[in-house]
Formats: structure tokens, sequence, C-alpha cells
């Protein structure tokens, strides 16, 4: 405690807000004059109507008192009138940290929808900033930070592992389309694009790789990924660390220019979008003398200029779009996307409201890494489920990974019948490709005996010993007879009981575990497993669609998983992500 | 402008790259005070060392900041880490807490008799300490402490990108 009876932290927090004051945030904190007219534009008010401490001028008065205490003169003469009051201990701040981390996805909803200009997100992300400076954060925000401060992206994936996932699906769509010109370029200098990712892309869905290199080598692009600095998300933007979003987009920024590539092309995220072309510029204090747009661009202006050719009847279900509150309301990225869609799928449905009013997914703000604070993100995604539901729609299309998982999320809460897809999937399935076929000399025929013709099943998970522990038994035999089919020796559990007996009598290369199973849930199974000397190299694939999956991955009480997948799952994906984790080539 | 500062008889490095995968005798890790590796270096300490490191300092159980414990370096290209319990997060006395956990890992790696030691930018990014500062404290320190009798022979700062090294760059041709 200092002289005062603040705490230091506290001291440091005031102290530093009076730094981060500009007309903007002065502005803000300054005009509202509590009309709540904002108040219903919040999920999280929709959610708890009868809870006022949702709503946005409220939550923004536990700023606003101590901006009217320390900075704003008619706190100063008029105190009581205005509610100017100060902060004292570091259970204050925590009691803040609960408000600006867990009852506001920062995702501007009621900026936009207040008559007098206040730009709440914009206080509430600087309030962030001013706690993660004194070390005062959810513990996932406190994971996911150092990993990208320290390894450079916000998963912690390795250089090792980035270029081995990259190299893997180089490979497979090498083979997909029989043509070795179709491999993924490296660090290539003075290529026309470079192509930067989420590490969510490398970890956990390493298809929308293999999909976006597919529709560069379909476009006859000059292009590559680069091995290091290939991460455009940005935890600075959640996190409210300006010096962190800073040295995100620098480190992004020159290896581009050390490359001498000529446009950077951002992966479908909106958060990433948003840092990397709108905000790291300022918050790194530097310039960038190339080109920056969203792969939707990209994608879009191969159509247009005939570049690549697609079928929209390969993809014959009904969709529709969720607008990211990055990409769309603080971007304006909203028609490209349509435009996109609309020349990849048949049946588009608009959901509404939509494009900048829409609802945020609720799993914005860096939420997804907040697993505290999970309950209450669920609730407030009933607005979202419902807007989703209307549609009626099998699939909802976005153009954000971060939306891909709130929304995952959320359809299973609500048991929605849907799925989540991205734009990169939908161009790539509907794209028109000749197929190489290769020069071969013309030799004699052979007779061959008739039950040689067909083809035998490529066996790829030949010698390899799986797991499969899941209570609902369909899944059980569904995903032992795709492993079994594939050459796998399979074990099956149906609780986590028969699960830890199996793991330590036979030797196991992989299990594929399910979260909610009565008794021992799968989530003491996995920390079992990592805490037991002879299990815990074990690579587990979680396969489920709860929520509770979230805590595994970002607060890490262990380590992570080696892959999860959503329920359902198909076959092909299933087998995928085994050999993904396996390291296993075709 | 150099990369390499000589003092006494030791001299200090600096380098681009990631730490945790290089071959040097032995690696400083900014730990926490309950010693989990946790994520960021951590995470890729644990992940390319393997997990007879955590085990090792589970041993220690917790640390007080200042404090360095020296475990062996696993699978890592690296025999030992150091792994130092500095100050975080614009904590009271952090100059002089920082100051004394370089010089604790230099005491502890002395006593291991090990000769050459990689550090990263101590305290920065995460834990909020400003390039500048960090380098001005690393380099004082290393003076006082190879000025004397010392084994140390060779330091190396490892930094990871430009923004990281300039800082460091210039503050250690300030004193050649
Ligand atoms: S933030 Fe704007 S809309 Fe909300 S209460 Fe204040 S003045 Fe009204
Ligand atoms: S920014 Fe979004 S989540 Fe936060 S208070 Fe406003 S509407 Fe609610």
């Amino acid at each position: 405690m200092s002289s005062n009876n603040r705490s230091h932290k506290a001291e440091l927090v005031i102290e530093r807000l009076g730094k981060k004051l500009n007309r903007q945030i002065v502005g803000s904190l300054a005009a509202c004059v509590h009309c709540g007219m904002c108040t219903d534009s919040c999920h999280y008010v929709l959610a708890n109507p009868d809870d006022p401490t949702y709503a946005p001028a409220y939550k923004a008065d536990k700023i606003r008192k101590v901006f009217k205490k320390h900075y704003d003169w008619t706190g100063k003469v008029l105190p009581d009138w205005v509610g100017a009051k100060s902060l004292y201990t570091d259970e204050e701040l925590e009691e803040l940290r609960d408000i600006v981390f867990g009852k506001c996805t920062n995702c501007r909803r009621c900026s936009i929808n207040c008559p007098m200009g206040v730009d709440f997100a914009t206080f509430n992300r600087m309030t962030r900033g001013l706690l993660v400076n004194v070390g005062i954060m959810p513990e996932g925000v406190a994971v996911v930070s150092k990993d990208q401060w320290e390894i450079g992206n916000q998963m912690g994936v390795l250089k090792e592992d980035y270029i081995d996932t990259v190299e893997w699906m180089s490979d497979e769509l090498v083979d997909e389309v029989n043509d070795p010109k179709a491999a993924i370029p490296i660090d290539k200098e003075d290529a026309k694009v470079v192509y930067s990712i989420n590490p969510r892309e490398v970890k956990y869905d390493p298809r929308t790789i293999a999909d976006a290199a597919k529709i560069f080598y379909a476009a006859g692009e000059d292009w590559t990924m680069p091995s290091e600095g290939w991460d455009m998300t940005n935890f600075g933007l959640f996190s409210g660390d300006d010096d962190l979003g800073g040295a995100v987009g620098r480190r992004l920024y020159e290896k581009v220019e050390q490359l001498d590539g000529k446009k950077l092309v951002i992966s479908e995220c909106g958060h990433g979008y948003r840092s990397t072309r709108c905000e790291a510029q300022n918050w790194g204090q530097t310039d960038v003398n190339f080109k920056m747009e969203s792969s939707v661009e990209t994608m879009l202006d191969y159509i247009k200029e005939g570049r690549i050719k697609v079928d929209k009847a390969k993809n014959d279900s009904s969709y529709t779009y969720h607008d990211s509150c990055n990409f769309a309301r603080s971007c304006g990225m909203t028609e490209e996307p349509r435009e996109l869609l609309n020349l990849v799928v048949d049946d588009f449905r608009e959901m509404y409201p939509n494009r900048g009013e829409n609802y945020c997914c609720t799993g914005g703000g860096g939420a997804m890494s907040m697993s505290e604070y999970t309950p209450q993100r669920l609730k407030s995604a009933k607005v979202k489920a419902d807007q989703l539901a209307a549609t009626g729609a099998k699939f909802v299309v976005t153009s954000c990974h971060n939306c891909v998982d709130g929304l995952s999320d959320l359809i299973k809460h609500y048991k929605l019948d849907m799925e989540v897809t991205q734009l990169v999937n939908l161009v790539a399935d509907a794209l028109i490709i000749e197929e190489k076929v290769p020069v071969v000399e013309e030799v004699a025929p052979v007779e061959v005996p008739a039950e040689a013709v067909e083809e035998a099943p490529a066996e790829v998970l030949n010698g390899y010993s799986f797991l499969v522990t899941d209570d609902e038994p369909d899944m059980v035999v569904f995903l032992s007879t795709v492993l079994e089919d594939n050459g796998a020796t399979v074990f099956k559990a149906h609780n986590g009981d028969e699960a830890m007996d199996i793991a330590r009598k036979e030797k196991i290369d992989l299990m594929t575990l399910d979260i909610h199973m009565p008794g021992k849930s799968g989530r003491e199974v996995f920390e079992e497993f990592r805490n037991d000397d002879d299990l815990k190299d074990v690579p587990i694939c979680i396969i489920t669609g709860r929520p509770e999956l979230r805590s595994l991955i970002y607060d890490r009480p262990v380590p992570p998983p080696e892959g999860y997948m959503d329920k359902p799952v198909s076959e092909d994906d299933l087998i995928k992500n085994m050999k993904k984790i396996l390291k296993v080539r075709s | 402008m150099s990369d390499t500062l000589n003092i006494n008889n030791s001299v200090v490095d600096l380098v681009k790259g990631d730490y945790t995968d290089m071959e040097i005798e032995s690696i400083v890790y900014y730990a926490q005070n309950d010693l989990k590796l946790g994520s960021g270096f951590g995470n890729a300490i644990s992940m390319r060392g393997g997990p007879s490191i955590q085990d090792e300092l589970n041993k220690f159980g917790e640390a007080e900041t200042t404090d360095v414990v020296v475990t062996a370096g696993g699978e890592l290209k690296t025999r030992h880490i150091l792994h130092a319990v500095g100050p975080k997060f614009q904590e009271e006395y952090l100059s002089d807490k920082l100051k004394k956990t370089i010089h604790n890992c230099l005491k502890k790696a002395e006593e291991k008799g090990i000769k050459t030691i990689a550090f990263p930018p101590m305290g920065c990014g995460f834990y909020g300490v400003a390039l500048e500062v960090s380098a001005d404290i690393m380099f004082k320190t290393f003076e006082e402490y190879l000025s004397g009798d010392t084994s140390i022979e060779k330091i190396v700062i490892c930094l990871n990108d430009n923004r990281e090294f300039i800082p460091f760059h210039e503050r250690l041709n300030k004193n050649s």
C-alpha cells in the first residue's frame, strides 16, 4: 500500500489511465447522458434483462468514475454529483477485470447505437490494457498473450510443427491434383502474394490451409507462405495491450518486407484483419510499403477476373452468413463476402439483423480463451442462436476463425441443426480443376484377374492402435469402424474408468476422447493421462461439441490436446486429423 | 556497430532467433514463482525438451522472486536450464529485483561450472519491462559481474526480431 492507502497496482492503473487519454477516449468518457439507447443493443443485456450490471452505460460508469475523479474537472468540483470515485484495492481491480473481460466482447454494437458517439468498446479495451499492464487478467488471456509475445503466435505452435503441417497439406494437394506445381512455396522471395494465417488453422483446422493452397494453385498465383511471422492474428486487440499489438504486427510486416512480397493476403479472420490491416501500424509506430487485403477480396477477384472457375451446384445445401464484428462493423467488409458467397452457393439466406447491426458470435474479444466466463457467454448467445435458427439454413458461413469457434459452441449449446463453415472451404469445394493426367507410355495390355480390378483400400493407419472413448455406443461404432477400415487396431471404452484400464494394459498410439460422459468426465480422463508418467505422451484428440474443451486449449492446466474435432465428425475429417496427429503421410 | 562486447576475459554476443532451440551449454528461462513452465518459451521448453524438465522443477516446489534454480535440459540442445524467477508487471522495486535475478543467474551458473549462457531479453514482452530498461540493467549487471574474477566465458543475448534487437544493439554499442 502507498501512503494514500491505495495499492501499488491501483496506483499504477490510475497513473496509466492519464497517459491513455486521447480525444476519442475523453469524448466517450465525458459524453454519456445515460439515455439508455445503447442498452438493448448488447447481447448480454438481452440475455439478462433483469440484471442492470450488464448495461453498457453501467459497465462504462465503472471506468468513467475513475476518470471523473482523477482527470475531469467536473469530478473535482462536483464529485458526488458526477459519481467520481477512485480505486484503492486489488480486489476492486479484480472486480473491474470481471466486467471488462467477462461482461463485454468489445463487439461495438452499443458504440454504433449511441447518439452521443460514445464508443464504450474502445475504452473497455483500454481498461483491459490497464489491468494487463499490472498482471490482472483471466488465466487464458495470460497464456495466449505469453505465447504470442514469445513464440510469435497465439497457440504456441512451434516452427517445426507449422512447417510440418504446411508441408503435409502441400503433399496432400500435390497428390489430389496430381501436379507437383501445386506444392506450397515456403519463404519464396519476390512473390506477388504472401499468405498469412491463424494458428488455429495449423493446430486444429489444417483443411483451410489446403483449401487456400488449392485456390492459389488454380488461379496460377505466384504466392508463398512465410516460415516465420505467419500469424496474422493479434491478441493485443483483445487484451488491450498496444505493445503486444505493435510487436505482433511488426513481426508480420518485417517478414513480408524481408521476402520482398508485393501483397499480404490475410486469411479469413475478423480480428486478424482489423489488427493487421487497420491497427497494428499505429500500435507499432511503423509504415508498410506493400498492399494488404483479406483473402475474401482475393478469392472474389479471382472469380471476377476469370482466374478460377467455380460450379455453385457443388455446394448444394442452404447457407446463411454471419458478419464478424471486427470484419463487418469495424472494417466495413459487408458486401464482398456476400458477393463471393452468392457466386459459390445457390441457396443463400440473409440473417436479420445483419452487416453492421449483426449480433456478436459471443466468442469475440478473446472470450473463447476465458473459460471462467463460459456460462455467461453461452447464456448471452441466445439472441445469436435465435438469429441463426430463424434462417432455417443448414450452414452458417463466416469469415472469421474466432466466430467459427464461438458459433460452434452456441450451435451445440442450443442444439441447432447447423454447421459452421468458411468461404475458403466453399470456394475450394466449388472449384473446377482439370486433373492433370500423367503421360504414360503405351504398353501392351495385360490380363488382370477380375477381383484385382477394384482398387485395394489404402490402409493408411496400418500398425497403429487407437483407443476410442465415448459414452454414445453409436459414436464408438462409427469411429471404430472408420479407423478399422483404414487398417488400425481399435480398443473401445464406453466410460472414463474403462479408458484408464485399457490404456494401462495396452499400447495405445492415440486416444479419441469425448468430454461429456457420465461418471469420470473426459476432462478428468484427459488430466489423468497428462499427469500419469506412463500415459502423458499418448496423443489425444478430443471429439466433442462441448465448450469445456476451450479451457483445455486456452488455460492449459496440462499440455493441450493434440487435436480436437466437433461432432458430428465426417469420415474424411476423422482420418485427416488422425494422420495429422500421428504425422502419417499418405 | 558491433554485435559483440568484450568485458575483461568474457564476451557478450547478440543474436537473433529462438533461444529454446539453440545449441548452447545453458539457457535462462524467466520463470514464475510456482515454477510451472506454462506458455510462451515455457511451452517451447516443455514441447521440445520433454516432460522431465517440469518433473525436475516440481521437486523444488515454489521459489521466491530473484531465486534461480537449475534443471537439466531434457531433450533440448542445451545441457542446463537456469529457471530465474524475475519480477513481473511493474511490481515494486522492479529494477533492483531484475538486477538481482540476473546476478543470481551468473552466480548459479558459476557454482555449477557453467561457462556459456543464453539469455532472453529479461522481463520484456509479457511481463512488461521496456526493452531499453532491460538492456540497460542486463549490460550493467554483466559489466559488474564479469569485471571480477569469473569462470563465465560467454553470454549470448537472444532476441526474437529487429524490434527487440535494435535497443540491445544500441545499448551494447554505447559501451564499446
Ligand atoms: S453510451 Fe450513449 S446510448 Fe448509451 S446511455 Fe450513454 S449516451 Fe446513451
Ligand atoms: S461492446 Fe458489445 S458486448 Fe460490449 S457492452 Fe457494447 S454491445 Fe455489449
